[in-house]
């Protein structure tokens, strides 16, 4: 395998196709006339991330990061709770895991090759790899700040982690 | 009528078992299909099964092969219900066995259409 | 929500104006929904915001955006099942006994929103005849120009090909394109694709074997309806057929029509001397 091969994420997929997914899968899995519109606002002081990795030609995740409160309304109404029922951490790292799910997964249909996708994950986002090896989305939903990124992971391919520390 | 959702989301068993039960069915839920396996050896054997495709012990395709293999859960309609959307994933799965396909995201209007097109909307049944 | 009232009659007013179809009173979640992220998308707070803009700055682009918004229903392949089982099992052996082999039969999607029905037939068509692109043509209308470049384009998003087609014909008539899915060409090249508004008088189309005309005439009042049943059976040939929506009957409607059982729904043809 050639190392120089693996592509940045930019070259593969652009926001407008990731946006295009957003807009598929928030009627769907959020609720119907959900939306996620890519008009960014303020980021918040504390974040939470939910994220699955892709595996294949090219290598990274795809991160959905918001504030713990917006994670806990996006729960609500992924699962259409209504109070008095209250959403715990295990209902908002599985709903905001399987968001992470199926943009992912839509995500990944879209990329060269054929890849695997990682089981949802939830806490700090991953680190990224290249800075030109990210294709992010700043957006909203009901107001609220809430970021798509596609990343690639550290350490891919094209970096050589050969060297031998020295005595 | 009975259903089997199997998928490791809980999230995602809620959602697709909510669409169900309004069609009128009896919904039962499992992890993964190692216990999607353990629910039919207890003897629920359900009319469909809407199976994801990742899951950790055992994912979604080794399920359908192992009910396939199985003479006793022949007349077990299996439709996977899954973020993998490539064609040669979709082939892979119909080959392996699998009746029908739904991938996500997917409305409830798509899961009564699928239902319709596989003879097993309730409605439909009883026409 | 953020639509109000007099925002609500603004846009039915609109909608029948240019299409004439009808928006009753308890479609305001409708309206809401199909029109919030376009509010939202433009920096407005809501819908009715949009509305005032429009209604200040008139915009034709704009308007015709919110008329597709709101008449376009998500439709499904193969819908209902029987218009197109009775197709292939009766409807077809019978025309092509009935006409010449060097005669291409024609069918009419008259309603096509955005190709879902013109393309099952092209499937049904290509899998039932070796020859079908020689033998048969399609031709798919719709009021709506947006609606017409999309069944030209023959592309379909995820939540599209997930109503009602089977996963066996996404595999063989469908290739990846992005993160949607395009027909195969050569069942492209079955369909032409025309605005037509049903409403008006027609344009030169036809003369028509099959006619599907389904889950349209309910959007417009008697009078039109018959005026669009007299229309289309004028471009018809005397012992075509006429498929209409599962809910939908010409009776009581136009009495031009004979009704025939097919499966567990029903087909209509011209009534003879008619």
């Amino acid at each position: 395998m050639t190392l120089s091969s693996a592509q940045p994420i930019t070259e593969l997929l652009d926001v407008e196709t990731v946006q295009s997914i957003a807009d598929e899968v928030w009627p769907s899995l959020v609720g119907d006339g959900e939306a996620f519109v890519p008009v960014p606002v303020a980021p918040p002081a504390e974040v939470v991330s939910a994220w699955v990795t892709i595996s294949g030609p090219w290598n990274g995740a795809v991160v959905v990061t918001c504030a713990p409160a917006t994670a806990a309304a996006l729960t609500e109404s992924v699962l259409m709770t209504r109070p008095p029922t209250v959403v715990d951490d295990e209902d908002v790292a599985d709903a905001l895991g399987e968001l992470a799910n199926v943009l992912g997964g839509n995500i990944k249909s879209v990329l060269p090759g054929s890849s695997a996708l990682g089981l949802p994950q939830i806490g700090s986002a991953p680190s990224t790899g290249r800075l030109d090896d990210v294709c992010r989305v700043n957006g909203q939903w009901r107001g609220q700040s809430l970021t798509i990124t596609v990343q690639g992971a550290t350490g891919a391919p094209h970096t050589e982690r050969n060297e031998v520390p020295q005595p | 009528m009975r259903a089997l959702v199997i998928d490791d989301s809980r999230a995602m068993r809620r959602i697709v078992g909510t669409i169900l039960t309004g069609f009128g069915y009896e919904v039962r839920e499992a992890g993964d299909g190692r216990q999607a396996l353990d629910v039919l050896a207890e003897g629920f054997t359900p009319d469909l099964c809407c199976i994801d495709w990742n899951m950790p012990v055992m994912d979604g395709l080794q399920f359908v092969v192992n009910v396939r293999a199985n003479p006793a859960y022949r007349q077990v309609t299996l439709m996977m219900v899954t973020t993998e959307s490539e064609t040669g994933q979709i082939v892979k799965a119909l080959a392996a066995g699998a009746h029908e396909y739904l991938i996500k995201p997917f409305t409830a209007d798509a899961m009564r259409d699928k239902l319709a097109l596989l003879g097993l909307l309730p409605e439909e049944v009883s026409a | 929500m953020t639509l109000t009232a007099t925002s609500f009659d603004w846009v039915r007013q609109l909608v029948h104006r240019e299409s004439a179809i009808v928006l009753q009173p308890g479609k305001e979640y409708l309206v809401e929904a199909r029109l919030l992220p376009m509010a939202q998308q433009r920096g407005l707070s809501g819908v009715s915001e949009l509305v005032e803009s429009v209604r200040k700055t008139p915009d034709p682009a704009v308007t015709r955006r919110i008329v597709e918004a709101l008449t376009t229903n998500e439709t499904s392949w193969f819908r209902d099942g029987d218009p197109f089982t009775s197709f292939t099992g009766t409807v077809l052996p019978q025309l092509l006994a009935a006409r010449r082999p060097d005669e291409r039969l024609q069918i009419w999607s008259a309603a096509c929103s955005s190709g879902q029905e013109a393309y099952t037939l092209a499937m049904l068509l290509s899998d039932a005849l070796p020859n079908a692109a020689t033998r048969v043509s399609i031709t798919a209308t719709d009021l709506s120009r947006q609606m017409v470049e999309r069944t030209r384009a023959g592309r379909f998003s995820q939540l599209e090909v997930n109503r009602g087609l089977p996963a066996t014909m996404l595999v063989r008539h469908f290739t990846r394109a992005g993160n949607e899915w395009e027909i195969a060409p050569a069942l492209r090249r079955m369909v032409t694709a025309s605005e037509c508004n049903l409403a008006a008088p027609l344009p030169r189309l036809g003369p028509f074997d099959v006619v599907y005309l389904r889950n349209v005439l309910i959007y417009f009042d008697l009078a039109t309806k018959q005026q669009i049943l007299n229309r289309v059976r004028q471009i018809m040939r005397p012992d075509g057929w006429l498929f209409l929506g599962a809910a939908e009957t010409t009776l009581g409607v136009d009495d031009n029509w004979e009704r025939v059982v097919l499966g567990r729904g029903s087909a209509y043809r011209p009534r003879k001397g008619a």
